[in-house]
């Protein structure tokens, strides 16, 4: 279980106002909200990369701004982070990038073969050959390449909870359509725990169990995607026609 | 498309009061408080980050490989200028020796001159300067780039702390690598001094050595390669935390590295200032 309760943020100005939000064991809850909303910023005090003003967040019960480092360290270490622009260590090969993800007790026992396996299993999973990137530096690949192997970092450690910040944004279709196949089986097969902030909303309604929309520094809306679907609420309804108008441009655009 | 504005300092909360209207006295008190306030925020900052390095280093928990490499980086980086900058040093002092004491004073006294000045200050400190500009200044623009390109909150995303994996070897190394740069630099720089008083007045080798052995004390080796650890483990402690507070993009990572620079730089000629009144009494 993954709460957050009554977080408050500003930077300035104030972006977060008060949010409190449940997330269950297993479940992937879609995050929506309009760019600025502070979904990113949300998304970092998870893990406590940043510390809010007021409020708690706690996972499995164990607060992450009231714990000791080493306790801190250790649920980070449960957790994968998809960052927005991949974050990758831009002085390492995409094998030494995606084998940091193993934590750092786990690296020591295992021997150079089965780190090798674990890093290419995990970046076939997105999608990537490894023989064609495992040397290479992230500056010799595309945007969305990058995003990839970001995915493959977070999820080579086999982590417990998943906190994705738009991780099909610049990706295409297809392997759009990889990831969120991806994030719904990590789900689903190993219950992993995945909060996705997106903007991709039919996407989100496809793989996720509850979706929550960020307004204004608090949670708007929260339900199931039916729920979502039906709402009244007029900002989820404006969302739910933009997102429409675009998918008739494309249709249009493609006609 | 959507274009931000950042507006850099005028957006704090501060620019939105009133100034006019406040006595000046209040204004000045304000600007000392936050002077104070900056100061104190620095040193607890800095002490975090050398506990974490101690605490890092006596749990066993740095890696070998990474200090060795940082070693390297750092004697490779620097060792030719520290040569050049340490032989200059000699000829310098050499000559103005050489100015002052002739007819008075007997010549060998520009033994003594040279190896005292070059081992008790030039060699620490124009080593530890040109450090900074090699390599502190590197530490800095390196972390903050991580910082502001996230690559920081990866590293602890992934339950690693930064200043156990970046910070920890880059300290220890720095504390290694420039006392020997010191050494390399009073040794290089007593040999370019000995040769200039030989070609410009003509001083033997032997009558210089004698003015150095004259006041010498094996003392001040110590204290001249102890000023070196001093040095080599401040300047990586300011370096990596100036680089782990950097924020504002690529400007940031400017404005931070040279605000590193000059922290860097006050920090060696304070402590520089305040080593003989303890230890030459
Ligand atoms: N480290 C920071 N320092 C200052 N302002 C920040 C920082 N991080 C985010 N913000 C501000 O917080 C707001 C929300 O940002 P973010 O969470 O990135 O939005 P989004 O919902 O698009 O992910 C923005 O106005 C942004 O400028
Ligand atoms: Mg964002």
């Amino acid at each position: 279980m993954l709460e957050y309760l009554n977080v408050y943020k500003s930077f300035d100005v104030p972006v977060l106002s008060g949010v409190s939000l449940t997330v269950a064991p297993g479940e992937t809850m879609a995050i929506i909200g309009h760019s600025g909303t502070g979904k990113s910023v949300l998304l970092k005090t998870t893990i406590g990369l940043i510390t809010p003003d007021y409020g708690d967040v706690r996972i499995e019960g164990e607060s992450i701004f009231h714990s000791n480092q080493n306790t801190i360290e250790r649920i980070r270490r449960k957790a994968g982070y998809v960052f927005q622009n991949a974050a990758l260590f831009d002085s390492m090969t995409v094998f030494e990038n995606v084998s940091t993800g193993i934590p750092e007790e786990q690296l020591g026992s295992l021997r150079f073969r089965e780190v090798l396996k674990r890093v290419a299993e995990a970046l076939e999973l997105v999608n990537l050959d490894p023989r064609a990137v495992l040397s290479k530096l992230p500056a010799e690949l595309s945007g969305g390449m990058r995003k990839r192997v970001g995915l493959a970092r977070a999820i080579v450690g086999r982590p417990e909870i998943l906190l994705y910040d738009e991780p099909v944004t610049g990706l295409d279709p297809v392997n759009a359509a990889i990831v969120h196949q991806l994030i719904e089986r990590l789900g689903r097969e190993l219950g992993v725990t995945s909060i996705v902030v997106t903007h991709d909303i039919e996407g989100a309604l496809l793989i996720s169990d509850h979706v929550a929309m960020l307004d204004a520094g608090r949670i708007r809306f929260v339900g199931t995607p039916d729920e979502f679907r039906v709402s009244d609420d007029v900002l989820v309804r404006a969302f739910l026609e933009r997102d429409a108008m675009t998918i008739s441009d494309r249709v249009l655009e493609v006609v | 498309m959507q274009v931000e504005l950042d507006m850099g300092e005028g957006r704090s909360s501060e620019a939105l009061l009133p100034k006019v209207g406040r006595p000046l006295a209040v204004r000045w008190l304000g600007a000392l408080g936050r002077g104070a306030e900056g100061v104190a925020r620095h040193a607890g900052e800095l002490s975090l980050i050398v506990w974490g390095a101690l605490t890092a280093l006596f749990t066993g928990r740095v890696s070998f490989r990474q200090v060795v490499r940082e070693m390297y980086s750092m004697g490779v980086q620097s060792l030719p200028i520290v040569l050049l900058t340490g032989i200059l040093s000699g000829v310098v002092t050499s000559q103005q020796g050489g100015y002052q004491f002739t007819g008075s004073v007997p010549l060998y006294v520009v033994g003594s001159v040279v190896v005292s000045s070059i081992v008790l200050e030039l060699g620490p400190v124009l080593t530890a300067v040109v450090f900074i500009g090699r390599v502190g200044a590197r530490i800095t623009a390196e972390l903050g780039t991580m910082k502001v390109s996230e690559q920081i909150d990866a590293l602890e995303s992934l339950g690693r702390d930064p200043v156990r994996t970046l910070g920890a070897p880059r300290i220890i190394a720095g504390t290694l690598v420039l006392p020997m740069l010191v050494a390399f630099a009073n040794l290089i720089g007593i040999a370019g001094g000995m040769l200039t008083a030989e070609a410009t007045l003509g001083l033997g080798r032997e009558t210089f050595l004698y003015g150095a052995r004259l006041f010498f004390h094996a003392f001040d080796i110590y204290y001249s390669v102890g000023k070196g650890m001093v040095f080599g483990f401040i300047i990586p402690v300011i370096a990596v935390h100036m680089g782990l507070r950097t924020y504002g993009g690529a400007e940031g990572v400017g404005r931070a590295t040279t605000t590193s620079v000059v922290y860097m730089i006050l920090a060696v000629l304070i402590l520089d200032a305040t080593f003989p009144m303890i230890f030459l009494r």
